[in-house]
């Protein structure tokens, strides 16, 4: 039997030794999955098998790009020596080869009209400050094309997988940004992830998956990467936030954040945070900048009062609605109300950055009028609830009445010994 | 017809006055007197009085007393579960789109509805109430014991479409209450041994849907109350025919009692009335909320349970899991097959330790699941990404695509 093995083995041996000699034989190539056509011409993937699998799901083997058109070097050459010379072979890119690389295409337009891509990402990354660090002082810390894109498996930006997608694109820029020693060197912070997590924003985009919330490129540019400037900060805020924006040059604090005097928002919501003044803070907000007995914090104190009344009023409209439904009510006709108080309170909070008492006063007057209406509907039906009980006291007079006279019955029986 | 035909006018006239007078009678057969009155010659023609008499005028055993009420007040409520029942009927429209909105017109529009709705809600708690109480006295008395055991099955039966009423009952709001508690509770059931094709059948869909709700208001309204209204006929066939069972150690006073009319029917109307005023105060004291809409994409922030059974069902399922309670169903067979082992004449609890231990078991443990179960008002973590997983077809994995060579 083990005789057997061994001459079997040695035959084995003595005919894959003799194709080898007769120059018929290939490495084998590794089959990856079941179906897959592998071209056994291409010698690349020979030992960069894993790079492949990484490659083929990226969008640039789609277009039919290859290793060697980044890569350079021979792909019919099966060997290591043969392979990795001639046809501008370079290895691998380092980072400023990776720039020049990718923007030999990605700035061309004639390659790119087919695919409707854009071709200025070269020239907005020199403007940003990822491209000052990179390509103006050499700064190899600084982030180039693949460090965001990923060097193979580069994905389409709303392919959920890419790097660069709505929600992982906070995950890619905290890749650097929350190194705390790479941060260091240049004086940032590394916080900035957490509190977007935390703010509005982050809540939009991480928890309700509104992918109209803006991540970090909305605010700062993708390839032009840089903070807003002060006198910037409104406008950039007021990309989507329209409204508000209008509100706010409208009044004295628009001037002041256009004269560079204001950081605009970020000077009372903060930049990364976009904390939410709460109506009841409104006025301790004023008085961080304004003195406490000067007209602009009384003025604070007022806005404070109407936004505080009006919300308390929202808040009842709201639990009055709750409680109708919860009686059975339709409260259709109630839900359409809410809105339009609620619409009031919107724009309240919009008008709120004109500081313009007099409109915030009658958008609140508005919210409270629809507000009580709702809550007076409730009450009504609060009555009628409770005009139910008085159900009981028919009912239990007669119960009573019944039982005891079918007691005095039941007594008399028992007593003629029926 | 010809009966009458034949009589000459004034011997008709004496006849509706000599019926008149009987109609007069203050006791409860003058009822059927005077409903004889309007057909009277059929009256005359069947012996109604003789049935009556037969029917009503017997004596209870002696040892019957107001704990044997139990019986008669499950099947008072029983009866408010049908009026009211059929009242709701008249409006309730049962599918996705309709059922919540007609649910809010009953409530709200329809004069009394609000009551109607109420007062089968609350009927539906206080007959598993009366219905145990019943069953425990039954249990702990033995008159499950022959020759009563083909009647305490019947009764175990009646236990078991009392909840299945309720259980089918409780989705027909369609609220979000309603949604999510028949969700995990069919979750569960479904998991339990052997009940996973059954479930299947009642949900008729991957998830609680229209398909469900029709089928829980098709059992509900038509399928269940044939089969109750049979096992109460056979129910009452059978204690008329073997009588009130005596408790431990007495052995006479059959036929020595009160008579059933009027006294005892009177005692039972006693109870019966004071049941009712029970039934009303709940139902105006302690109305059933209207949660929001149905949404089988959206977890309610809290649920409130609305039937004593749910509270059991939820404590089982979140305390002890599956198993739980799939022991606790098996703990009630094993009190329907009781009679089938325990079948010598002892009656003292004392003497009969196991049955003892069974019956505390059930009951005690039944009460403290309810009083655990009202403090759940949450949804289970977790179901909706079960309900999730069910609704998404199971997805092969097919990584066969070829790809190309770069």
């Amino acid at each position: 039997m083990r005789m057997g093995v061994i001459l079997l083995v040695t035959a084995a041996l003595v005919v894959r030794g003799g194709e080898r000699a007769a120059g018929v034989d290939r490495p084998a190539l590794p089959a990856i999955g079941q179906g897959v056509q592998v071209d056994p011409d291409y010698s690349c993937i020979v030992c960069h098998a894993d790079k492949r699998r990484a490659f083929l799901m990226g969008v640039h083997s789609e277009r039919g790009i290859r290793c060697h058109d980044c890569h350079g070097g021979d792909p019919t050459g099966f060997e290591r020596e043969t392979a990795h010379n001639g046809r501008d072979y370079i290895g691998t890119p380092d980072k400023l080869e990776t720039v020049v690389l990718c923007s030999s295409c990605h700035s061309d337009p004639d390659q790119m009209r087919q695919y409707g891509l854009p071709v200025g990402q070269l020239a907005e990354f020199r403007t940003s400050r990822h491209g000052h660090l990179l390509l103006e002082q050499n700064d190899l810390n600084a982030p180039t094309c693949s460090d965001c894109h990923n060097s193979h498996m580069i994905l389409p930006p709303n392919d959920a997988r890419s790097n660069v997608y709505p929600t992982n694109i906070v995950r890619t820029c905290a890749g650097c940004h929350e190194n705390a020693d790479l941060m260091g060197r240049y004086g940032l912070p590394t916080n900035q992830v957490e509190r977007h997590r935390e703010s509005a924003h982050g809540f939009a985009m991480f928890d309700d998956q509104n992918f109209a919330a803006p991540t970090c490129v909305d605010c700062h540019g993708s390839h032009a990467a840089l903070p807003p400037a002060v006198t910037q900060i409104a406008d950039v805020c007021g990309h989507c936030h329209v409204l508000v924006r209008r509100s706010f040059y409208e009044g004295p604090h628009g001037d002041a954040a256009t004269s560079g005097l204001l950081p605009g928002c970020t000077a009372c919501h903060s930049n990364h945070g976009t904390e939410r003044v709460p109506p009841t803070e409104i006025a301790s907000t004023c008085t961080a900048c304004h003195a406490a007995d000067s007209p602009a914090a009384l003025l604070g104190s007022d806005i404070q009062h109407e936004v505080t009344e009006a919300t308390e009023e929202l808040l009842g409209a709201e639990e009055a609605i709750q409680a109708l439904v919860r009686a059975g009510r339709r409260v259709t006709e109630m839900n359409s109300r809410h809105e339009a108080a609620h619409t009031a309170y919107e724009q309240l909070g919009q008008a709120q950055h004109s500081l313009d008492l007099a409109a915030l006063e009658d958008l609140s007057r508005q919210v409270s009028s629809i507000s009580r209406d709702i809550r007076s509907t409730e009450e009504v039906a609060a009555e009628e609830r409770w005009e139910h009980k008085l159900i009981l006291i028919p009912v239990w007079f007669l119960a009573m009445s019944i039982s005891v006279l079918a007691l005095f019955k039941l007594r008399g029986l028992a007593k003629r010994g029926h | 017809m010809n009966y009458q035909a034949r009589k000459p006018r004034f011997w008709r006239l004496r006849q509706f006055w000599a019926d008149l007078k009987a109609s007069t009678d203050p006791g409860l057969l003058g009822v059927g007197r005077f409903l004889g009155l309007l057909y009277g010659p059929i009256d005359r023609k069947l012996p109604i009085d003789q049935a009556y008499r037969k029917m009503l005028r017997y004596r209870l055993a002696s040892y019957v007393t107001w704990r044997h009420a139990l019986g008669g007040i499950t099947y008072l409520l029983f009866m408010v579960l049908v009026v009211t029942g059929v009242l709701l009927s008249f409006y309730y429209r049962p599918s996705p789109q309709e059922a919540y909105p007609s649910i809010q017109y009953i409530v709200s529009e329809v004069p009394m509805g609000w009551l109607v709705r109420d007062l089968h809600v609350w009927s539906s708690n206080l007959i598993v109430v009366a219905l145990l109480a019943h069953m425990a006295r039954v249990f702990f008395a033995a008159a499950y014991k022959p020759p009563r055991e083909t009647n305490w099955l019947t009764g175990l039966l009646l236990l078991w479409v009392v909840l299945c009423f309720g259980a089918t009952g409780y989705l027909l709001p369609w609220d979000q209450w309603a949604y999510w508690t028949v969700t995990e509770v069919l979750n569960v059931i479904a998991r339990a041994p052997l009940l996973g094709f059954f479930v299947e059948v009642l949900r008729g869909d991957v998830i609680v849907s229209g398909a469900t709700l029709g089928r829980f208001y098709a059992l509900h309204a038509i399928v269940l109350p044939w089969i109750a209204f049979a096992l109460i006929v056979f129910h009452f066939m059978l204690v008329r025919r073997h009588g009130i069972a005596p408790p431990p150690g007495v052995t006479s006073g059959e036929g020595e009692g009160v008579p059933f009319y009027p006294n005892h029917l009177l005692r039972s109307f006693v109870i019966g009335v004071l049941v009712l005023a029970v039934s009303f105060s709940a139902a105006a004291l302690f109305p059933r909320p209207v949660g929001e809409p149905a949404n089988p994409f959206e977890l309610p922030d809290s649920i409130i349970s609305t039937w004593v059974v749910v509270d059991v069902s939820l404590a089982l399922i979140r305390y002890l899991g599956v198993w739980g309670f799939t022991l606790f169903t098996l703990l009630g067979f094993t009190l329907a097959l009781l009679p089938l082992f325990d079948r010598k004449p002892e009656q003292r609890l004392r003497h009969r330790p196991v049955a003892l231990a069974i019956g505390l078991l059930f009951f005690a443990g039944y009460l403290i699941l309810w009083m655990a179960g009202r403090q759940l008002t949450t949804v289970q973590s977790g179901v909706e990404v079960r309900q999730g997983e069910a609704a998404v077809q199971p997805q092969q994995d097919e990584d066969n695509t070829e790809e190309p060579n770069p």
